[in-house]
């Protein structure tokens, strides 16, 4: 793999073309844009892998922004599921993300290796 | 849909959910909706439409805190949502016209590859991580007897 830019100048091109190919995937696929932007971060353009990780969480919330309106109004919520689960993950995001301002490289890239295998796994039982 | 129980569980499993999701920097879309398809009963349109409605203010809330923290470059992220959004609508359009259960099974390989480097380029770092690998050692014990 070659390391296009290693993140720094002249690196934004490949940046935005990430943010093409993370949305393309995700709308084809129905998964989240970071699983696939975070790994392209990191191996394409050699981004640290927790600055990827900090990027792709906030380049979520436009992408998810346009899909809850569009699809949001399409599919059938559960407002009471959503709700709930919503009460849970912000509480759950502060969390996680006080401990992704703290780790270090090498468990990170453990943490998100094994997160691919359990995304491929459950993407294939989810059908 | 039953109240008190059920309720507990999904709160539970968004803090679950929340927290993977602010630490590996995705939304967590891809925990919730087989757990609501699997476990809630939704179909999985209503599971998708739901977990969507979730990744928004979790995202929300971990980039609040890691801007906070100084970790994130808001206007480069900024960029690549925005084109993500151009992105995410043709997916979304191509869809439609394309078999989604080879495109998963071979994106499920990809990943299965791409993790599997992950695991290994992280095996072979130093286990500080800070440190460049290529540092030469001088010997601590280089004291005269």
């Amino acid at each position: 793999m070659t390391t296009a830019a290693a993140g720094g100048r002249g690196s934004g091109p490949y940046y935005l073309a990430i943010g093409v190919i993370g949305g393309l995937l995700s709308g084809l696929l129905g998964i989240g844009g970071g699983t696939v932007m975070v790994p392209l971060m990191v191996l394409w353009l050699g981004t640290a892998q927790r600055e990827a990780h900090a990027l792709s969480l906030a380049a979520i919330i436009p992408i998810s922004l346009v899909a809850v309106l569009v699809y949001g109004q399409a599919g059938k919520v559960d407002p009471l599921a959503a709700l709930a689960l919503t009460l849970g993950a912000i509480f759950g995001a502060r969390m996680g993300a006080g401990l992704l301002a703290k780790a270090s490289e090498r468990p990170l890239k453990f943490a998100f290796g094994f997160f691919l295998l359990i995304a491929a796994l459950l993407l294939v039982v989810e059908g | 849909m039953e109240l008190s129980p059920l309720l507990i569980v999904l709160v539970a499993f968004g803090v679950m959910s929340g927290t993977l999701a602010g630490l590996l920097g995705v939304g967590g879309g891809i925990f919730m909706v087989p757990f609501l398809v699997l476990a809630v009963g939704l179909t999985q349109q209503e599971a998708q439409a739901t977990s969507l409605l979730v990744v928004l203010p979790t995202a929300l809330v971990a980039t609040w805190s890691l801007y906070r923290s100084g970790v994130v470059d808001l206007s480069k992220a900024l960029k690549i949502g925005l084109c993500g959004i151009v992105g995410s609508v043709a997916g979304a359009a191509l869809a439609l016209h394309l078999p989604g259960q080879v495109l998963k099974i071979c994106f499920a390989v990809l990943l299965t590859v791409v993790g599997l480097k992950l695991l290994r380029d992280a095996k072979r770092m130093p286990p500080t991580g800070a440190r460049p690998p290529a540092e030469p050692t001088v010997p601590a014990d280089s004291v005269e007897p």
